[in-house]
């Protein structure tokens, strides 16, 4: 890892920092906004924490760009929580083994940027 | 309520009394304008007989306590103390963060972020990242609020 993606992760993880300190959740309950300030914290602790150890410099790109348009999704529509992803046409399992791959393969293809760290099999 | 009242007419007449025109403590008498007129009559000889040694006629202001290098050294070794993965024996002005503690560089965003807190300043990316130890910390902070021995 080079210093200036170190700096860039850095400096992301800052920017997280941040936006949690003035998160202003959307119209509910006060005590949403502290529920979603530390689900931020505590999501953005764990993911950066998973991805810790990548030396790959196009996944580490792919995971800046991750944590980017989580914060831009967050910041547009004042709701930290990944925007949920639909299932590909035929994604889904059927009974016999031979189709399992090419479903595996249609729903990675399927799989937006924002949510690359998240594994759901 | 009456006792501010109060304190506010007597605060008042008192600098009316004075050479001096402090306008700055006129200003919030205004709104007591009804109740100045109610009090003034018969609180001002009481005021001049109880207060008689109040010579000194001085503004307040509401303002947070001086800063000083024991009490920002005290302030950081005790935040860092509450932080989890921090060992309070093991830690010490000179610890650094890396080597000594064992801590990797998010644990270190974390804890300029919770000194950001404390101190309720921003502290720029380019700096932050190379503050190592809690001297450094706390001689970055009496640099930016200009603290001296």
């Amino acid at each position: 890892m080079t210093a200036s993606t170190r700096r860039t992760v850095l400096s992301l993880y800052m920017r997280v920092f941040r936006i949690a300190r003035n998160w202003q959740a959307q119209i509910g309950v006060v005590g949403d906004i502290e529920t979603e300030k530390k689900y931020i914290l505590h999501e953005a602790s764990t993911l950066f924490r998973q991805n810790q150890q990548l030396t790959d410099p196009e996944t580490i790109k792919r995971c800046v760009e991750e944590c980017e348009a989580r914060i831009e999704m967050g910041l547009h529509y004042r709701n930290p929580y990944p925007r949920a992803m639909h299932l590909p046409p035929l994604g889904l399992a059927t009974q016999k083994g031979r189709k399992l791959r090419a479903q595996q393969r249609l729903r990675k293809q399927a799989k937006p940027v924002y949510l690359q760290s998240h594994d759901d099999s | 309520m009456a006792a501010r009242v109060l304190q506010h007419c007597v605060r008042t007449l008192r600098l009316s009394s004075g050479p001096l025109a402090l306008r700055a403590a006129v200003v919030p008498a205004a709104p007591l304008h009804r109740a100045l007129s109610f009090y003034s009559a018969d609180r001002r000889t009481r005021c001049v007989n109880r207060f008689p040694s109040l010579d000194v006629l001085c503004r307040q202001y509401g303002h947070l306590p001086p800063l000083t290098l024991e009490s920002i050294e005290e302030r950081v070794l005790y935040v860092l103390k509450l932080y989890d993965k921090i060992n309070p024996e093991k830690l010490q002005a000179t610890s650094h963060f890396m080597k000594d503690l064992g801590l990797d560089s998010l644990d270190q965003v974390e804890i300029i972020m919770a000194m950001e807190d404390e101190f309720g300043f921003e502290i720029p990316d380019g700096e932050a990242e190379k503050l190592m130890t809690p001297d450094e910390i706390v001689q970055y902070i009496a640099d930016k609020k200009d603290i001296y021995e």
